[in-house]
């Protein structure tokens, strides 16, 4: 095998469809992507072995770096992977109190990139025998036992490794190994839960989820999932136990490695962040509040295989309610059950516009969802003062709209052009007061997550230099008003001012270049809030993007208007910004 | 773009029939099998699962409750067959618990004192599907079956497998399939229509008696009115709806691809054998109708 050089990289994404590579390596000092390759997932038959695709999609980065995998694997680079195909890694939680033990264990799950195929709990209302059912009918890749604190819940632990025992719950794939239980519930039940478990289940302690009532301890959790991962769920797939030997470092959960970047950025940024991955049969969020990281997955809903489940969720209503056009029930309805079973590569105007209507609603529903796990722990006592009833620290969920600086939009939803990628994040998940807004124009914040533990000056480099592209800072007053909505007076850094004003209801762009910064004093209209209070002035600095300084003053809540020509009006604002 | 062959005219077609279980394989190899011939027979998992509080019934700790059962995971049980007694008083004072269904002992938990009852597994048959030959045998499961013939795929199906003798009803592609043209004479027929079949044609067809319709498209909307629930994800394959359709282009009307169109005109009066068995994400199975030569 050649000598690897420490400072190149090639980091690989396996998705379902498509395995995606990328040379990064180290020049003058500086990382840079030389380059990607691209080529078809060969997990399935012909092939059966997924390094072929690995090896045709490094072959493309042949012209930028010589020949860098072999038979024997990596020559002359360090080969870092993530992988999801296969739906991702599949996961039952299982815990004593749903909102305690069970959300906690939820997020150390969902953190690792996982996709919840089963959640149980020893509150869970269904009789035990179809919990039974429903946990062996339903074959997860791995499964996490958590519940009582340290010292706490003991027999209520044993009843629940009890069902699990009953359940005999077999792996999704393969039939030669036994599936993987993480038991990260009360230290002392650790013996007892072995006791029972290790017959029938690949089973491991570490350290409790929840060793307290008032804190969450996710990181063993994550870890030992990781750990299962590569070692019982990834190598039973075609091609993978020869992965295994060529990769520096462990296979992740794509979701995983996206969550990591997500979080560290926002943490190096000290900005608090919100992320949507919209994807054919998914919808991710993934928020960073106060250094909190929390994901949510909602499995099903999307814009290709789950279209029709997204319609049959929301209604037609909602997704009539996003059309510049009325347009017939019937043929809506077509066109979204075309999207599902045909799984086109060109759409038709019409079916760019309900793609962009189904968007929207998808992404609301995991922003809803995601504020139910994205919330602060449950079950302890707070005691409330008159001041604390107005703090945002007692809030239910961390998700706070006007005190989100960074908005990331991932997937296909966002291929469209700015304008509609803009539209779409400030339609769904409505910000206030000052937003960064943002788009993974080339899908790489999964390269750039493998590579943050190997050299994290890579992964930036990737993520804000190749992949992260600034749509615009946002200005959008809450409330509701009439007349001018936003007076605002721009002074660029060469001391040149200007003075805008927008009207409620309007959309307008300002042209700052991407990067500039601009001093801004805005002051909000009649009724309306910028984050400083009714009518109050907001001072800032703010950074141009693609789309230069977008201001949004068609005020919150957003009320999608009667008339459709507004709709119309409202995007065309931002639509002759081009494509990427 | 779909990872699938709209149609293949004079193949080879191999189908492997399975139980899904073990059971018994009725013919050999070699046999020349017709499409309703039994294949394969066996006895499948009850879904009904009861669940029995013993300890309570008989009025014992979950901990002792072992002592007092007459019957252990695994045994058969019948319908009120006593599955534990506790006797006290030397015998005066006697609390049976009795199993609620025959079936199976499949949990006792000792706990919680709770036994599971499995009802008693079900029959069931694999039939052929095809005619053809059996070319290989799969001990206890089934058999690989070939033939000659050709098949169109469809993108979405409704219903599982059916068979029947192929009669095209329009006399172009773009032509739209209405409930004027189906009559009784189409019982058990495999109606082609061409672009579209309307909500009324899809139950006359099913009122007639038909085995299946095959058409370009249908409206997600009527689709929603036949089956009484929106469909959501493509998994279809168990509606009862009284026929099986196959859509072979999409939904709305879609004039019927030529070269399936020309397939089922050539072959009118022909055996067709109809899945409308979709998985579309997670094993990529589309719809079909075969033609056997």
């Amino acid at each position: 095998m050649a000598v690897k050089n420490r400072d190149a990289f090639v980091v690989v994404d396996i998705g379902d469809a498509e395995t995606k590579a990328t040379l990064v390596q180290r020049e003058n000092g500086v990382y840079r992507l030389m380059g990607t390759g691209e080529a078809e997932t060969t997990l399935d038959a012909p092939e059966l072995d997924v390094t072929i695709g690995i090896c045709r999609a490094v072959e493309s980065l042949r012209k930028f770096g010589g020949r860098l995998l072999g038979e024997e694997g990596p020559e002359g680079v360090r080969l870092l992977c993530s992988s999801s195909n296969g739906g991702g890694l599949y996961m039952m939680v299982a815990s004593v109190i749903s909102i305690i033990s069970g959300e906690s264990a939820q997020r150390a799950a969902l953190g690792a990139g996982a996709h919840l195929v089963g959640i149980f709990s020893k509150d869970d209302p269904r009789p035990e025998y179809r919990i039974i059912e429903n946990m062996r009918d339903t074959r997860p890749d791995m499964f996490l036992l958590a519940g009582g604190t340290d010292g706490g819940a003991f027999n209520q632990v044993l009843e629940m490794a009890s069902i699990i025992k009953d359940a005999d719950i077999k792996p999704r794939f393969g039939s030669d190994y036994r599936l993987p239980v993480i038991f990260a519930g009360n230290i002392e039940a650790r013996e007892k839960v072995a006791e029972k478990l290790t017959e029938l289940y690949a089973t491991r302690a570490v350290d409790n989820v929840r060793p307290v009532i008032e804190r969450e301890n996710l990181g063993p959790a994550k870890e030992a999932i990781y750990d299962s991962y590569m070692e019982h769920v990834i190598t039973h797939s075609p091609g993978y136990e020869r992965l295994a030997k060529w990769v520096d470092g462990p296979i992740l959960p794509t979701q995983a490695a996206i969550g990591r970047m997500l979080y560290t950025y926002a943490e190096r940024r000290n900005a608090n962040l919100l992320a949507v991955n919209v994807g054919g049969s998914t919808t991710d969020i993934y928020s960073v509040y106060r250094g909190v990281f929390n994901r949510s997955l909602d499995a099903e809903l999307g814009l290709t295989y789950g279209a029709m489940n997204v319609l049959k969720t929301v209604g037609i209503e909602r997704i009539e309610r996003w059309l510049p056009e009325a347009m017939d029930e019937r043929k809506i309805r077509n066109i979204v059950g075309n999207l599902m079973v045909l799984q086109l590569e060109k759409f038709s105007t019409d079916e760019r516009l309900i793609i962009g209507a189904l968007a929207r609603e998808v992404i609301r529903i995991g922003a809803e969802e995601h504020k139910k796990l994205a919330s602060r722990l449950k079950g302890i006592t707070i005691r409330r003062t008159i001041a604390d009833t107005f703090a945002q620290s007692l809030e239910p969920t961390y998700l706070d709209m006007g005190d989100t600086q960074v908005i990331i939009g991932m997937g296909t939803a966002f291929d469209g052009s700015l304008g509609d990628a803009t539209m779409l994040l400030l339609d769904s998940l409505e910000p206030i007061y000052l937003t960064e807004l943002y788009i993974d124009r080339a899908g790489l914040i999964p390269h750039a997550g493998m590579l943050l533990g190997e050299a994290p000056e890579a992964a930036f480099s990737v993520l804000t230099g190749e992949t992260l592209l600034r749509l615009g800072t946002c200005l959008i007053p809450a409330g509701k008003g009439e007349g001018e909505a936003v007076k605002i007076n721009l002074r660029r850094q060469d001391g040149k001012t200007s003075d805008e004003s927008v009207n409620f209801g309007e959309i307008k762009t300002l042209p700052i270049l991407n990067g500039e910064t601009c001093k801004i004093e805005a002051i909000s209209g009649k009724g309306l809030n910028l984050g400083k209070g009714k009518e109050k002035m907001l001072d800032a600095t703010v950074t141009g993007g693609a789309l230069g300084l977008i201001i949004d003053a068609r005020g919150r809540p957003l009320k999608t208007p009667d008339k459709k020509n507004t709709i119309k009006r409202w995007a065309e604002v931002l639509s002759p910004a081009g494509s990427r | 773009m779909p990872r699938y062959t709209a149609v293949e005219n004079n193949i080879i077609i191999r189908k492997t029939r399975r139980l899904p279980t073990v059971g018994d394989v009725l013919v050999k190899l070699c046999e020349i099998v017709r499409e309703d011939t039994i294949i394969a027979r066996g006895r499948v998992r009850n879904p009904e699962l009861v669940e029995v509080r013993v300890d309570q019934r008989i009025g014992v700790d979950p901990y002792n409750l072992s002592g007092y059962m007459l019957k252990a995971e695994g045994n058969a049980v019948k319908k009120d067959e006593v599955i534990a007694i506790r006797r006290s008083f030397f015998g005066k004072s006697t609390r049976v618990c009795r199993s609620p269904i025959d079936g199976t002992i499949e949990i006792f938990s000792k706990s919680s004192g709770k036994v599971l009852i499995r009802g008693e597994p079900l029959p069931i048959e694999v039939k052929a599907h095809i005619p053809g030959k059996v070319t290989e045998l799969l001990p206890g499961e089934g058999v690989v079956l070939e033939c000659k013939g050709s098949i169109a795929r469809g993108v979405i199906g409704l219903g599982g497998e059916t068979h029947g003798f192929i009669e095209s009803l329009v006399d172009a592609p773009d032509e739209a399939l209405t409930n004027g043209l189906i009559d009784k004479t189409h019982a058990g027929k495999i109606i082609v229509g061409g672009s579209f079949a309307t909500l009324e044609a899809l139950r006359k067809a099913a009122s007639v008696g038909a085995a299946a319709v095959v058409v370009g498209g249908v409206d997600e909307k009527d689709l929603t009115e036949l089956l009484g629930y929106e469909l959501g994800f493509g998994v279809t394959g168990q509606e009862k709806i009284g026929l099986n359709l196959i859509v072979t282009e999409g939904f709305g009307a879609n004039p019927m691809n030529s070269e399936a169109f020309q397939l089922f005109k050539e072959h009118r009066g022909r055996l067709a054998c109809v899945d409308g068995t979709t998985q579309i994400r997670t094993r990529m199975l589309r719809p079909e109708v075969i033609i056997p030569s």
